[in-house]
């Protein structure tokens, strides 16, 4: 095989790996994960809740990562026919990828879809994640534990709520990239 | 689940990593045979559309045929997919079951310790299919990569 198509292959493939981990770490936490965590005591139940989370989250930055150099890699190649109309100069695309046609506009939607997991993540690991890991003092009222246990339980509910956002926007993701192959599903 | 679950496991007493293991399986098998019969026919539905002047258009000509790279890839691709049905029904149908412990009321404490010993394999044999899983579904998603540009070689 040409280098080239075997560099295409390993983007194509990395690329692929990316979004599988995504897709299938948030499946697994939440639908296989979450209620196996429910069987055990509620301590236990938190030890094991702070340690999934803390390798997951590991995962999701390297797979959100992995996806966005190896989507702006695959687009700026120059070989096959049709997809070298990437350009780091304003207006940054041309041919295929103009907003004009479907696929320009499903990229960006695509695009869009990746900045919002992008913020969710950041959302998750530095506002929700050190409220619900956060630790009390030693000189701390029965209401100072209280409302911090609140602000846990609120805390623990929003991560919830963001990560099944996130698994529905990267299932619109994979629909949106598998229909890129046939010109883009959207079409404005 | 490798990477996350089994991290997990190692500061949670051993009772709990059973039931732990116990409910987690028993739902992964079922999401692991489910997503391996949609591949598969969701794959043949695919290579059933296909035609032979849509594959010439693509980047590197290629043929579906067993001559051609893209069809010795789309072999090996189809061989890696039964592996993935031995491994997810293995353990859907054998292995997860066999790690429930069998205890009656006046078992000996060879037959406490046979049935400890049964396990404990059971749990190892899972072990490694999960593994070999692992390994296949990375090497399928990089056959199924390199197809894009007509096949691995």
């Amino acid at each position: 095989m040409d280098q080239d198509l075997w560099v295409a292959s390993l983007y194509a493939f990395l690329h692929d790996i990316g979004f599988a981990t995504y897709i299938g770490g948030a499946i697994a936490m939440e639908y296989v994960l979450g209620p196996a965590q429910a069987s055990i005591p509620p301590a236990q139940a938190q030890v094991m809740g702070q340690k999934t989370a803390d390798r997951f989250l590991w995962l999701v930055w390297g797979s959100l990562g992995l996806i966005i150099v190896t989507a702006v890699l695959r687009l700026n190649q120059t070989f096959l026919p049709g997809i070298s109309e990437l350009d780091f100069n304003s207006p940054f695309t041309h041919g295929r990828l103009t907003l004009e046609l479907g696929y320009g506009q499903t990229l960006l939607v695509l695009f869009l879809i990746w900045c919002v997991l992008v913020i969710n993540g950041l959302i998750i690991t530095f506002v929700l994640r050190p409220r619900l890991t956060g630790r009390l003092g030693t000189g701390t009222t029965a209401a100072g534990v209280s409302a911090a246990q609140n602000q846990k339980l609120k805390a623990a509910e929003w991560i919830q709520r963001l990560t099944r956002a996130d698994l529905v926007l990267a299932l619109i993701a994979a629909v949106l990239g598998a229909s890129l192959k046939y010109g883009g599903l959207i079409d404005l | 689940m490798e990477w996350v679950l089994r991290y997990a496991q190692r500061t949670m007493p051993p009772s709990q990593v059973a039931v732990v293991c116990k409910n987690a399986g028993r739902r992964y098998r079922w999401f692991g045979l489910v997503s391996v019969l949609v591949i598969g026919l969701s794959g043949l539905f695919m290579v059933l559309r296909l035609d032979d002047g849509e594959l010439a258009a693509r980047a590197g000509s290629p043929e579906l045929s067993l001559g051609d790279s893209y069809g010795q890839t789309l072999l090996l691709l189809t061989a890696a997919w039964a592996v993935l049905l031995a491994c997810v029904s293995a353990m859907a149908f054998w292995l997860h079951p066999a790690q429930a412990k069998r205890s009656r009321p006046h078992m000996t404490e060879e037959e406490v310790k046979a049935e400890r010993a049964r396990v404990g394999v059971a749990i190892k044999r899972m072990e490694h299919v999960l593994r070999l899983e692992l390994v296949v579904t990375i090497v399928a998603v990089a056959l199924g990569a390199s197809l894009h540009v007509g096949g691995l070689w």
